[in-house]
């Protein structure tokens, strides 16, 4: 026998008025969600390639080694601010693209609205012709080249250095190696000290730092020598299953919730464009990521080296600025922050972004948090500190 | 169980038990089809209308299920499954002989590092190989989609445990949904970081990237018999270019430092 329902009052419930009630409102949800889906499915169905244009800001290439390119972007501001021009570097396991997804979510835009005289290393697109690039060549050659080419450009002055994930660990090596060429260095969402503090990860944080420690180097190498190239779909699968159930629900339960709403739908596709275009990663770079870096944590432990010289992050002498996301899920908190042990204290500042990886860059929170903070801690550490680089 | 330790001898005698239950098998096909054949041609040949019939009846001989209507309903019919479903069982390595998998690939491990002479081919050792790495891979996806299974198991029993049958009488579904999704991904990423999760998903990266390997030798040796130049000839082309602009650019940045200390 069905037990009495019985309300908060203890007064017994007609169970057909509450299942009919409940059948309602279960119905009524369903057709709402439906209805939503099928406006963000006639969206997608309208929507052509050209509508997702990313990296739209007018730019032309300045100098080209190989197939790294540095662009130039146009000026936006009728004042130009009394800075060094910004080189940005991004990392091989995305495209720079990123940082110019539109025209209201873009780090490059926001600098050039400020002034700032903005460069972008654009790495090309990798085959396994390029599979036996080490990192001497993209830290020594081809980034060294690319900031010989601004400080050039610049009167021969040290410049700033804005490096981005992978790219800010090229960038904070170069800057150790060669600190007469910079004004002034920027990273975000960098991995310094590839292991990190374990013992404060979150959960969800440093998932990847634990899956690359647990495999043995002779899986990397496997892997390297098979390939040739650190395969783009196998990170971009890895990167993935970092947020499982988000990466499973986007093309469904996402999509309904935009519920065809134009900018949101825009922006969504325009992320999903940029995430698509994942190169491979050149393959003995790839290993000296993996195995050196993430296994052996040669960085933070001083052994790394670049053609042959030992990279002593401590060499750093111009201003730093390390931005770091609060709940980033593929850098963890406390492998960027390690930074601060090295250079000195007056040299160091952070800003700590309250979000994720990706959102440092995209979100809309990101425009006025991250890209003010550069601007001001550009004028403020920067001003007139121009002097002759030796190039 | 093995009879010795000897995975060689093994190996020896399931080729040989296969290649006598072969040999069997063709020549009681041989004898059952000419005792068929025998009656069903000689009616045939009687009568003018006969053939169509004897045919039929000769073909169901054989195939019992046969049905020539079964191609019109479509591949879903039931004799399509069957087929397919045998065939499934036929492509998987561990139905392919009497060894239990591990067993088998003790052999096929033992066969693989066993002796090789000069001048022979060694044919059984490559085929050994690609069976245990078909096999390694079969086990580490099985594993891999256990660990995951549970998983799962554990999300439901979660949800249980927070959500009562009545709480979804309420009707509410998005609540019921978030709170689905919420518990999924709570236990997906406690597993990501288990230890079971992390050798399970090595082992099949490994077993994955092992057969890839594989692939490669054997487009390799197809190249190498058409005369196509081969990835790992191209590999070593591209190695000495890099190597040679490495030096070139070493070369260039010497002698422009030479130049610049001398003009000071």
């Amino acid at each position: 026998m069905m037990p009495v329902r019985r309300n908060a009052s203890g007064e017994p419930v007609d169970a057909l008025e509450a299942a009919t009630q409940a059948w309602t409102l279960a119905w009524g949800q369903m057709i709402e969600t439906g209805a939503k889906a099928i406006k963000s499915n006639s969206f997608l169905i309208d929507t052509k390639q050209a509508d997702v244009e990313i990296a739209a800001t007018p730019s032309e290439t300045v100098f080209q080694i190989d197939k790294v390119r540095v662009l130039h972007y146009r000026p936006l501001a009728k004042k130009k601010a009394d800075t060094p021009p910004v080189l940005i570097c991004y990392g091989l396991f995305g495209r720079q693209t990123m940082i110019d997804l539109q025209e209201d979510r873009s780090l490059v835009r926001n600098l050039l609205n400020d002034g700032i005289d903005v460069y972008v290393v654009d790495w090309g697109n990798p085959t396994r012709a390029d599979q036996y690039l080490t990192f001497d060549d993209y830290i020594d050659l081809y980034l060294g080249s690319c900031v010989e080419h601004v400080v050039e450009s610049n009167g021969g002055k040290p410049i700033t250095l804005f490096g981005i994930c992978e790219g800010g660990t090229f960038a904070a090596a170069l800057a150790a190696l060669r600190p007469d060429l910079f004004a002034g260095l920027a990273l975000a969402i960098t991995p310094i000290d590839f292991h990190g503090e374990q013992d404060e990860f979150w959960r969800g944080e440093g998932f990847l730092n634990s899956w690359i420690g647990n495999l043995d180097g002779d899986d990397v190498d496997l892997l390297i020598d098979t390939y040739g190239m650190l395969p783009g779909a196998m990170t971009g699968a890895v990167f993935s299953s970092l947020t499982p159930i988000a990466s499973m629900t986007k093309y469904n339960i996402g999509l309904a919730a935009m519920d065809g709403n134009e900018p949101a739908m825009l922006n969504f596709l325009r992320m999903e464009k940029w995430i698509a275009d994942r190169p491979d990663h050149p393959g003995e770079a790839a290993r000296q990521w993996l195995n050196e870096l993430y296994r052996e944590n040669r960085l933070a432990n001083g052994t790394f080296e670049v053609l042959g010289e030992t990279v002593d992050l401590s060499n750093i002498n111009c201003p730093v600025l390390n931005i770091y996301a609060e709940q980033d899920h593929i850098i963890p908190v406390s492998c960027s922050k390690a930074l601060g042990k090295f250079v000195k204290a007056e040299l160091y500042e952070e800003i700590g972004f309250p979000g994720g990886h990706v959102g440092v860059f995209v979100s809309r929170k990101a425009q006025g948090v991250v890209a003010g903070g550069i601007t001001e801690w550009l004028k403020r550490t920067q001003k007139k500190k121009q002097k002759k680089s030796k190039t | 169980m093995a009879k010795t330790d000897n995975g060689f001898e093994h190996m020896m005698d399931i080729w040989q038990e296969g290649q006598d239950a072969f040999l069997k098998a063709q020549k009681e096909v041989a004898e059952s089809f000419q005792k068929t054949i025998t009656p069903f041609f000689d009616q045939a040949t009687s009568s003018e209308n006969a053939p169509y019939q004897a045919w039929q009846e000769f073909i169901k001989t054989w195939a019992p299920d046969w049905d020539p209507s079964a191609i019109m309903d479509g591949p879903s019919s039931a004799i399509f499954t069957q087929g397919r479903e045998a065939f499934m069982t036929m492509l998987d390595p561990s139905n392919w002989t009497k060894y239990a998998p591990e067993q088998l690939r003790e052999i096929l491990q033992s066969v693989a590092q066993g002796p090789q002479f000069a001048d022979l081919a060694t044919p059984h050792i490559d085929a050994a190989n690609t069976w245990r790495e078909a096999l390694d891979y079969q086990k580490a996806a099985a594993d891999l989609s256990k660990v995951l299974q549970e998983s799962w198991t554990r999300t439901y029993l979660r949800f249980n445990k927070t959500h009562s049958l009545e709480d979804l009488q309420s009707g509410d579904v998005q609540e019921a949904l978030d709170v689905w999704l919420k518990s999924a991904n709570h236990e997906l990423l406690e597993t990501q970081r288990s230890a079971e999760f992390m050798d399970a998903q090595k082992r099949m990266l490994r077993a994955s990237v092992e057969i890839k390997a594989r692939q490669r030798d054997m487009a390799e040796a197809w190249s190498e018999a058409y005369q196509i130049p081969t990835r790992s000839e191209i590999d070593d082309l591209t190695k000495i270019v890099h190597e040679l602009r490495r030096e070139l650019r070493q070369v260039k940045r010497e002698l422009s430092s030479s130049k610049a200390k001398s003009k000071k």
